[in-house]
């Protein structure tokens, strides 16, 4: 095998891992501070794509229309976000993991028949906005420009997230809040409006991964259970709650799903679970995670 | 304490003797009094509670949330489809291997889940329950792939709803008397000294990951012969009985129910199938219904029905004994 396949193959792995870390960073940040998996998070993700199609196809501008809808949707996920924090998982933060579990899970059922509902079983898809419409040549292979966009995005999330959590006063609260809930709380900071917007803040980054997706697959029913589960390989690997985690995890599985592809189409997925096997006989917390208390 | 707990048992398993045997007689007349479409009904319900007692073995006595027992159930009745439509294979040989299928592959999946506790668990079996529903889907030259496997007859013999529902009242009837056995022998104790205490359980030199894998193989089994008994009498199965949305279901009946008993899972299954027949009748919206009873369950009845009964009774009871103890 030459050396330029594999670098195609690499550079796809890569568009990938993006796109998994833009879910997974969103789905790790709410784990981490507010102690909530939320299995609904895929879900959040799909509606974000729907609503994103909804938008881009009713405001019709040329050109930004796709960019447009893209910060739109990410608004509008963002209000969904409040409505299921502030009216369900509000109630359910003294209650055991695994009601919270079922409460989100509840809500995934019910997403799934809203976008059937209010979409039907069809496959959508948006063109690829201006500019990333071609393909750039690799090595003489041709790679959509468009993976170069989702790349892009995927790090300025990166770097967003980590500006937020490492760098700002909101971010020393989240880290602090992670480690001791009570402390923090004592501290005369309120922890409720804390998790709202950490909570909001989850759904928004759903919302816009959704939304990328879009031009880049097609948009369809089941894409939200496809893509959380990878997120939990995600996370798994790389440590829940943690964001070098998360990041490093996105890149394992979307390096050993590309290579996987080319090499046994049918087992790719099986080859990222034989990697989540094998860290987690070595490091059961994942590789940045650290043991539960 | 201890002494006080196990006369309690002895009493309540005489005074449940009698209703006990009341409810087996009216399975066993059940064929002849409701119509074919309620003993369909019957029969589904039968094998779902035999696969949420099975869930409930981990989640209710072992304290672990496995969101990927579906996968058990579906690859117990791949395996007796595929025997049965491509090798001719004996059908009670079928069930056996289903069976065995099922918790071999749980002692795979169960050795590297039992290392995890928490939440890390129910994320580990959802994902290992997706890798076995992907491998199934995917593979269609062996599995059939979406299509499913049709035509999965059972023996003469059992052709009929009336036979064939007899044959899963026994399946699920004399499961139940083992997996009953199970939780309230030693070994069961052992589960819900490791649910309530791992440190101090760990301390007895009790080998908690062991226990687990045990637990965990035997649960996997039960799924798998709820599964393999089923498929012959729907005579297909497809990969939707092994996804997460079916593993959600023991879950939901369980919590239903209520996970501390043991037949808390059963009435919430049976709730749940009654429920699902009726609601097909006049909309295919099934999943936001069951969202929305999931939600309400979750606020207005925490712990489930059979906790909340237990607890009315008791209170009432304790009522009893004040006003007793004031005349």
């Amino acid at each position: 095998m030459s050396f330029d396949v594999l670098f195609n193959q690499f550079m796809s792995g890569i568009a990938r891992a993006a796109l998994l870390f833009l879910v997974a960073s969103g789905l790790s940040l709410t784990f981490g501070v507010l102690r909530v998996l939320n299995f609904a998070h895929g879900s959040l993700y799909m509606l974000g794509a729907f609503i994103t199609y909804t938008i881009w196809k009713t405001i019709l501008i040329p050109v930004v229309g796709f960019y447009v809808a893209t910060f739109l949707a990410s608004l509008v996920m963002g209000g969904i976000g409040i409505i299921i924090e502030f009216f369900l998982l509000r109630r359910l933060y003294a209650r055991g993991w695994p009601e919270q579990l079922l409460a989100t899970y509840a809500i995934v059922l019910i997403i799934t028949d809203i976008v059937k509902w209010g979409w039907g079983g069809e496959f959508l898809s948006i063109p690829r906005p201006i500019p990333f419409k071609g393909a750039v040549s690799l090595f003489g292979f041709p790679f959509p420009s468009y993976n170069f966009f989702v790349i892009l995005l995927g790090l300025i999330v990166v770097i967003f997230l980590w500006w937020l959590v490492y760098k700002t006063r909101l971010g020393d609260i989240i880290r602090a809040a992670a480690h001791d809930r009570e402390m923090v709380s004592a501290l005369g900071i309120p922890i409720p409006w804390l998790f709202t917007w950490i909570f909001v803040l989850g759904s928004i980054i759903a919302g816009l991964s959704g939304a990328v997706t879009a031009p880049f697959g097609s948009i369809a029913l089941g894409m939200d259970i496809e893509i959380i589960v990878e997120c939990f390989a995600v996370v798994v690997i790389g440590g829940m709650g943690s964001l070098p985690g998360t990041l490093l995890g996105s890149l394992i599985v979307g390096l050993v799903y590309a290579f996987g592809i080319m090499f046994k189409p049918e087992l790719a997925l099986a080859f990222i679970f034989m990697v989540m096997a094998a860290v987690l006989i070595i490091r059961p917390w994942g590789i940045f995670g650290r043991p539960e208390r | 304490m201890m002494q006080r707990s196990e006369v309690g048992v002895n009493n309540s398993a005489v005074k449940r003797g009698w209703w006990l045997i009341l409810l087996i007689i009216a399975f066993l007349i059940a064929p002849f009094v409701i119509s074919k479409f309620y003993l369909t009904i019957l029969c589904e319900a039968l094998v779902m509670s035999l696969f949420a007692i099975s869930f409930n073995l981990l989640f209710g006595y072992m304290g672990q949330l496995s969101f990927g027992q579906a996968a058990f159930y579906g690859l117990g009745g791949y395996v007796v489809a595929m025997l049965v439509t491509k090798l001719q294979f004996n059908f009670w040989l079928s069930l056996a291997a289903g069976t065995g299928m099922a918790g071999l592959v749980g002692l795979i999946v169960g050795y590297f889940c039992v290392r995890l506790r928490g939440i890390y668990f129910s994320i580990l079996t959802l994902a290992f329950g997706q890798l076995i529903f992907v491998i199934i889907f995917k593979w269609h030259k062996f599995t059939g792939g979406d299509d499913g496997i049709q035509g999965v007859f059972p023996p003469e013999y059992l052709r009929s709803i009336e036979a064939y529902y007899y044959l899963i009242f026994f399946v699920c009837a004399i499961s139940a008397f083992i997996l009953w056995r199970i939780v309230n022998s030693p070994f069961g104790q052992t589960l819900k000294a490791m649910r309530e205490n791992p440190e101090r359980t760990e301390f007895l030199g009790i080998h908690i990951a062991r226990y687990q894998l045990i637990a965990f193989v035997i649960a996997a089994a039960f799924a798998g012969l709820a599964g393999a008994v089923w498929v012959p009498f729907y005579r297909s199965v497809a990969p939707s009985y092994l996804t997460w949305i079916k593993s959600g279901e023991p879950v939901m009946a369980a919590i239903l129910g209520g996970p501390s008993t043991f037949f808390g899972p059963v009435l919430g299954m049976f709730i749940m199938t009654f429920v699902h027949s009726y609601i097909l009748g006049f909309t295919h919206f099934w999943p936001v219904i069951m969202g929305t009873i999931i939600l309400i369950i979750i606020f207005v009845l925490p712990g489930g029905i059979l906790e909340f009964a237990k607890v009315k009774i008791t209170e009432r009871r304790e009522k009893a004994n004040i006003a007793k103890g004031q005349t």
